[in-house]
C-alpha cells in the first residue's frame, strides 16, 4: 500500500487539491495567518487604549482597526479554522476516504484567500469603520472600503455554505459499516449541529449584505431613513445570522473538548447522548434568539421577554455539557498534556463567558451594559478563552496525526501558562470597566477607567508573546520533531487507527465499527494499539 | 429506490393532472383578484391556494412524496424557520 | 487509487442503505440555503409592505404577471416530463420537453423584462424608493435564478444531445429539475405576496 504521505510535497498545499487532508491543513494555516493579523490589530487597539486620550490613532483610524480586528477574527480566523478541523477530521473519524464532494471542498477553501485579500484591500481603500456589525445608516455612508468589506464577507459566507453542504452530506452518506449515529464522535455531532446553522443562517446575512451593497453602490433605499428605510431591519437580518454564528464558533470547539477529556482522563465520556443532543438543542434554540442583541433598538418591549427567556434556556444544554465534562474527568486517570491543560482552561474561561452571557440575556442588565466593555469581556471569554483554547487543545492533540511529528510538551506548557494568564488579565478588568460604564468601540475614554485598561493592555501583551513559543514549537517540530506513532495518545476514534500522517486513501481497509468511540475499560473497547495500523518510523 | 417504480418511471399522466390543478388554482386566484374579494378573506384564500400549489410542486414534481423523508425535512424546516423570521422581522 | 477519481459507489453505502443519493441530498441542502436567501429578501419586502405601505403596488399588472406565472408553472410540467422521458429511455421526447422548458423559461424572462420596463416608464425604479428597491431586488434575484436555470437547461440539453445523459445516467436531469421546480416555487410565493395580497 502506498505510503506516499510520508514524502508529500509541500507544494501540494499551495495548489488546487481535492484531498480533504490537504484542504484541512490549508484552512488551518491560512486562518492562523489571519489570527496573527487580527492579533496585530488587537495590539494596536490595546496600545491606543493604554491611555485615556487618542494619542496613537485618530478616531477614524481606530474605528477601522477595531472593525477589521473583529471582522478578521470572526470571518477569517475562528470560522475557517474550525472548518479546517472539520475538513481534516470528519472523513477520518467516520472511516471514509474523503468528503462527499471533494471538488466543492477545494472550491470552498480557495474562495478564502481572495476574500481575505479583498478584506485587506478594503482597509487600504478607506477601511470599513462601522464595527463588525456594520449598522446602518453608518455603514451606508462610510468609506469606500465598506463595500469591499461587504463583498468579502459575502464570499466567505458562500464558502461556509458549500462547506456545510459537504459536511452534512458526508456524515449522512459515508459512515463506515457499524458506525451508527449514536457511535459518532462528539466532534462530528458538533459539526453536524454547526453545519445546520451555517446552512440556514448564513444566507440571510448574505441577503442583508446585498441590500447594504446596493444602497451604497446603486443608490437603492433599503436603509435610507429619509425614504422610509428602517435601520432595525438591518439589525434583524444581521443578527439572525450573527447570533447563530456564535454557536457556529463554539459548537465545534466544544466537540474538540469532548474528544480530549475521555482520552486524557482515560474514562468513557459521561452522558454521550446528552452531549450529542445538547449540541442539536443549542443549534435549534440558537436560531430563535437573535433579537437579544436588539433590546435597546426600540423594538416592541413586549417582544423582548420571550427572547430573554429563550436566550437563558440555552444555558441548560450548555450546562449539561459542562457537567458532563466534569463528570468525565472526575476520578479519571488524568494526563496533563498541553492538550488537556488547554481543555481544562477552556472549562474555567468558557464558564465565565457563558455565565456573563446569562447576565446579558436579562433585559434590565442588558439595558445597563449594552455596548459597554462588559460585552467585550463576555465575548472574549467565550471566543478567546473558549474557542481559541479549544483550537489550541485540538492543535496539540491532532498535530501528531496531521504531521507525523510530536510537539514539544515543555514549550507547550509554557504557551498554555502565558495564554491562561494573559487571557484572564486582558479580559477580567473589562467586566468591571463595563459595569462602571465604559462604552465599547471608543478610542478615548474617561480617565476613571485607566487602570482597568492598563491591566488589559498588559494582558494583551502577554497574549501576543504567548503565540511565539507556539509558533516556534509548531515550525521546529513539523520540520524535525520526534516521529509520531499511529496512536500516541491511545485514543479510540477512527483517525487513530491509521498511520500518522494517514495515507492518501486514509485507510488501507475501511474499519468496521463495533462499539462507541470512548469505551475505555468497556468489554467492547478495541485494543489500545490497533493491530492493523502501522507505527510510523 | 430501485425496486419501486417511481412516478417518473410510470409516466406522465400523473404529472398532467397535477399541472391542471396548478392552472386551476392560479385561475381561481386571478378570479378572486378580478372580482375584488376583499381582505382578510382574500388573503386567507391566497395563502391557502398558493400553499397548495407549493405543496403540489414539491410533493409530486420534486418527488418528495415518494422519496426519503429526510429530503422533505431538509426543505420544510427552513421554510418554517423562514416563516418565523419573516413574521418577527415585520413585528420588530 | 487516485483521489481525483469519481467516488466509488461503496463509499456511500451508509446513505444508500437509507435510500439516499448524495447528489440529491446535496441539492436539497443547497435549496434549503436558497430558501433562507430568498427569505431575507422576502422579509425585507414584507417588513416595508406592512409597516410603510406600498401605494406603488397599485401600478402592478396582476393579469400580465398572472399569465407569466402560468408560463412558469407550465415549465415545471415540461421539465418533469423531460425527466420521465429520459428515465423511460425516450431520448427524443426528453430533448423536446427540455427545449420547451427552455422556451418557457425565456418567455417568462421576457414577460418580466416587459413588466419591469412598464414600471420604469411609470416612474417606479430600483432607486425610486423603498418599494422600488425591495421589489426590483427581490424579483430581480428571482429572475437571475431563472436565467441561471435556463443556462443550466441548455447545458443539460447539450449533454442529452451528446448522449452523456440517458436512462441509466439521468440523475443530472433530476438534480436540474429540483432546482427548476424550486425557482418555480419561489415565484408562486412571490406572486402571492407581491401581486395578489394587497
Amino acid at each position: 500500500m502506498t505510503t506516499a504521505s510520508a514524502s508529500v510535497s509541500w507544494r501540494r498545499y499551495f495548489w488546487w487539491n481535492t484531498d480533504h487532508k490537504v484542504i484541512g491543513v490549508q484552512y488551518i494555516v491560512t486562518s492562523f495567518l489571519f489570527f496573527i493579523l487580527g492579533g496585530a490589530l488587537a495590539m494596536l487597539v490595546r496600545s491606543e487604549l493604554a491611555t485615556p486620550a487618542t494619542d496613537l490613532l485618530d478616531g477614524s483610524t481606530f474605528n477601522q482597526v477595531m472593525t477589521n480586528h473583529g471582522t478578521l477574527m470572526i470571518f477569517l480566523w475562528i470560522l475557517p479554522v474550525l472548518a479546517g478541523f472539520g475538513n481534516y477530521l470528519i472523513p477520518l473519524m467516520i472511516g471514509a476516504r474523503d468528503m462527499a464532494f471533494p471538488r466543492l471542498n477545494a472550491l470552498s477553501y480557495w474562495i478564502i484567500p481572495p476574500a481575505g485579500l479583498l478584506m485587506i484591500a478594503s482597509f487600504f481603500a478607506g477601511g470599513a469603520e462601522a464595527g463588525w456589525t456594520a449598522y446602518v445608516p453608518l455603514s451606508i455612508g462610510g468609506p469606500p472600503g465598506q463595500t469591499l468589506w461587504a463583498l468579502s464577507v459575502m464570499l466567505l459566507g458562500i464558502s461556509g455554505i458549500f462547506g456545510a453542504i459537504n459536511f452534512l452530506t458526508t456524515v449522512i452518506m459515508m459512515r463506515a459499516p457499524g458506525l451508527t449515529f449514536w457511535r459518532l464522535p462528539l466532534f462530528v455531532w458538533g459539526m453536524i449541529a454547526t453545519s445546520l446553522l451555517i446552512l440556514t443562517a448564513t444566507p440571510v446575512l448574505t441577503s442583508g449584505l446585498i441590500m447594504v451593497a446596493l444602497d451604497r453602490v446603486v443608490g437603492t433605499h433599503f436603509f435610507t431613513v429619509t425614504s422610509g428605510g428602517d435601520p432595525v431591519l438591518w439589525q434583524n437580518l444581521f443578527w439572525f445570522y450573527s447570533h447563530p454564528a456564535v454557536y457556529i464558533m463554539i459548537l465545534p470547539a466544544m466537540g474538540i473538548i469532548s474528544e480530549i477529556f475521555p482520552v486524557f482522563a482515560r474514562k468513557p465520556i459521561f452522558g454521550y447522548r446528552m452531549i450529542a443532543m445538547s449540541s442539536m438543542a443549542i443549534a435549534v434554540l440558537g436560531l430563535t434568539v437573535w433579537a437579544h442583541h436588539m433590546f435597546t433598538s426600540g423594538m416592541d418591549p413586549r417582544l423582548r421577554v420571550p427572547y430573554m427567556v429563550s436566550s437563558m434556556v440555552i444555558a441548560v444544554p450548555t450546562g449539561i455539557k459542562i457537567f458532563s465534562w466534569l463528570a468525565t474527568i472526575w476520578y479519571g486517570k488524568l494526563r496533563f498534556t498541553t492538550s488537556m491543560l488547554f481543555a481544562l482552561g477552556f472549562i474555567s474561561m468558557f464558564l465565565i463567558g457563558g455565565l456573563t452571557g446569562i447576565f446579558l440575556a436579562a433585559i434590565p442588565v442588558d439595558l445597563h451594559v449594552h455596548d459597554t466593555y462588559f460585552v467585550v469581556a463576555h465575548l472574549h471569554f467565550v471566543l478567546f478563552g473558549g474557542s481559541v483554547s479549544a483550537v489550541y487543545a485540538g492543535l496539540y492533540y491532532w498535530f501528531p496525526k496531521i504531521t507525523g511529528r510530536m510537539l514539544d510538551e515543555k514549550i507547550g506548557r509554557t504557551h498554555f501558562a502565558l495564554n491562561f494568564i494573559g487571557t484572564n488579565l486582558a479580559y477580567l478588568p473589562m467586566f468591571i470597566a463595563g459595569l462602571m460604564g465604559m462604552p465599547r468601540r471608543v478610542a478615548a475614554y474617561d480617565p476613571s477607567f485607566t487602570s482597568y485598561n492598563q491591566w488589559a493592555t498588559l494582558g494583551a501583551l502577554i497574549l501576543a508573546f504567548s503565540t511565539m513559543p507556539f509558533l516556534y514549537n509548531t515550525i521546529v517540530s513539523w520540520a524535525r520533531g520526534p516521529k509520531a506513532a499511529a496512536n500516541p495518545w491511545q485514543a479510540q476514534t477512527l483517525e487513530w487507527r491509521t498511520s500518522s500522517p494517514p495515507p492518501l486513501e486514509n485507510f488501507s481497509e475501511i474499519p468496521i465499527v463495533t462499539g462507541g468511540p470512548y469505551d475505555y475499560g468497556e468489554p467492547s473497547a478495541p485494543a489500545a494499539e490497533p493491530a492493523a495500523a502501522p507505527a510510523a518510523g | 429506490m430501485q425496486g419501486r417504480a417511481t412516478q417518473a418511471e410510470k409516466g406522465r399522466p400523473g404529472y398532467g393532472v397535477i399541472f391542471l390543478g396548478l392552472v386551476f388554482l392560479t385561475a381561481i386566484e386571478l378570479g378572486i383578484s378580478g372580482v375584488r374579494i376583499l381582505p382578510p378573506l382574500s388573503t386567507v384564500l391566497y395563502l391557502l391556494f398558493s400553499g397548495m400549489k407549493v405543496a403540489l410542486v414539491a410533493a409530486f414534481y420534486m418527488h418528495l412524496r415518494e422519496d426519503n423523508r429526510l429530503y422533505t425535512a431538509v426543505f420544510v424546516l427552513p421554510v418554517l424557520l423562514l416563516l418565523v423570521f419573516a413574521l418577527l422581522t415585520i413585528a420588530i | 487509487m487516485s483521489q481525483h477519481a469519481m467516488q466509488h459507489v461503496e463509499d456511500f453505502r451508509a446513505g444508500h442503505a437509507l435510500g439516499l443519493d448524495h447528489r440529491k441530498l446535496g441539492m436539497w441542502m443547497f435549496i434549503a440555503s436558497e430558501v433562507m436567501f430568498f427569505g431575507g429578501l422576502i422579509a425585507a419586502y414584507l417588513h416595508y409592505k406592512y409597516r410603510l405601505g406600498f401605494p406603488e403596488a397599485a401600478e402592478l399588472n396582476v393579469v400580465l404577471v398572472g399569465i407569466n406565472t402560468m408560463v412558469l408553472l407550465t415549465s415545471s410540467y415540461t421539465v418533469v416530463s423531460a425527466l420521465a422521458a429520459i428515465r423511460q429511455g425516450r431520448q427524443g421526447r426528453f430533448i423536446a420537453w427540455l427545449l420547451l422548458t427552455i422556451l418557457l423559461g425565456v418567455a417568462f424572462l421576457g414577460g418580466q423584462i416587459y413588466e419591469f420596463a412598464d414600471l420604469v416608464r411609470q416612474g417606479v425604479t430600483l432607486t425610486s424608493g423603498v418599494f422600488g428597491s425591495s421589489f426590483f431586488t427581490l424579483t430581480g434575484f428571482h429572475g437571475l435564478h431563472v436565467a441561471g436555470g435556463v443556462l443550466w437547461a441548455i447545458v443539460t440539453l447539450v449533454r442529452g444531445l451528446r448522449g452523456t445523459l440517458n436512462a441509466e445516467h439521468s440523475m443530472a436531469v433530476e438534480i436540474f429539475g429540483l432546482y427548476w421546480h424550486f425557482v418555480d416555487i419561489v415565484w408562486i410565493v412571490l406572486f402571492t405576496q407581491i401581486y395578489l395580497i394587497v
